[in-house]
């Protein structure tokens, strides 16, 4: 149903080349600009500077801008886009998220998660992109950051998934 | 004739090369590549695998290669939509353009701060997962009309605000500094 251009075994060949080639662009992109999501909105609040600020907005008006192209090329592989428009439930789960809740939870989860991600990048001094590219700048400190990232996700699939469904669950919040 | 057109084209790269420095150009460049990326490999559904509006994530391809690359040596069973190398590809591009620029510099901290930025890598993973991806990903399924993102973006901007009283307020503490 939603197989690319590419057929999907050469596909599945292929994305670690595609997704490598496109990060070295936007790796080289930047740190060329500095571009930060984070520090976007921390410009704004402190300094008044809305030139990070821009580079965001700019990201989110033309991801709708290149998935409408694409939908309009070929509707059938942009599957579903308008995302909450046509599912029966507007805050679907995405796949990898925690299984087996209801509607709010999935809003407090983004709320949490949103907070938690805004405070602490804000705190480190950059959004996990600019964490990369500063990584790669020679900064010792986000080669640190980095590592902790991968290791975030192994304890987050091994450990913290189960244990925050059980608590939803337990707190009324379980699907159905 | 011919001097001047090549005097014609190097204003002409001078002119690219300026608008690469500015943050709205990787903007618009990301979100156009993310749908290609999507339209190539065709996300979603019965395609190559991945969930939709996967065209870039800092954190969800980050935890996919660590997720592969566990999975691959100690035969554990963590979720991986794909097998990506963003992460490898955005250092080195990262690392070229630094050189290029000449701004490559090793940085050194001390041991606490590098204990500070793990625990604070792990934490922002977790809760970039919480939310199902990086600000980027955020954006980009806000592009594809996700609403639950839109809530993630309005949490992110709430957690910037708190952050920036606090840095506002001990912006002397060397660890709150950027060039701690």
């Amino acid at each position: 149903m939603a197989e690319g251009w590419i057929p999907g075994d050469i596909a599945l060949i292929l994305v670690p080349v595609i997704t490598l080639g496109l990060g070295l662009l936007i790796g080289y992109l930047a740190q060329r600009s500095g571009f930060c999501s984070i520090g976007g909105f921390r410009d704004l609040f402190l300094f008044k500077q809305t030139r990070l600020f821009f580079g965001y907005m700019a990201l989110i008006a033309f991801s709708f801008i290149g998935y409408l192209i694409f939908w309009l090329i070929a509707p059938h592989i942009i599957d579903g886009f308008y995302w909450s428009a046509n599912q029966a439930n507007p805050f679907k789960p995405i796949p990898g998220s925690i299984p087996g809740l209801s509607v709010a939870s999935y809003v407090i989860l983004a709320l949490v998660g949103g907070f938690g991600m805004g405070f602490l990048g804000v705190i480190l001094g950059g959004c996990p992109l600019r964490q990369v590219v500063m990584a790669s700048e020679g900064n010792r400190k986000s080669i640190f950051f980095v590592l902790g990232m991968s290791i975030g996700a192994i304890i987050y699939h091994g450990f913290i998934l189960g244990l925050v469904q059980g608590w939803f669950i337990a707190a009324g919040l379980g699907a159905g | 004739m011919a001097h001047e057109n090549g005097q014609e084209r190097t204003t002409i790269l001078k002119k690219v090369a300026k608008a690469t420095k500015v943050p709205a150009f990787l903007g618009i460049c990301i979100g156009i590549t993310a749908g290609l990326i999507q339209a190539l490999i065709g996300f979603g559904g019965d395609g190559a695998g991945g969930p939709v509006a996967y065209g870039f994530c800092v954190a969800c391809h980050t935890r996919d290669m660590t997720n592969t690359l566990v999975n691959a040596f100690f035969g554990a069973a963590l979720f991986a939509a794909l097998p990506v190398l963003t992460l490898v590809g955005l250092y080195i591009g990262g690392r070229g353009s630094a050189h290029q620029q000449k701004e490559f510099r090793i940085k050194k901290s001390k041991w606490h701060v590098y204990l500070f930025y793990t625990l604070g890598g792990i934490g922002v993973m977790v809760f970039a997962l919480f939310l199902g991806g990086c600000p980027y990903r955020a954006a980009l399924r806000v592009g594809y009309g996700d609403l639950t993102a839109l809530i993630g973006i309005l949490g992110i901007i709430g957690g910037v605000a708190v952050g920036a009283v606090l840095i506002f307020k001990y912006l002397q503490n060397p660890v709150f500094r950027r060039d701690a």
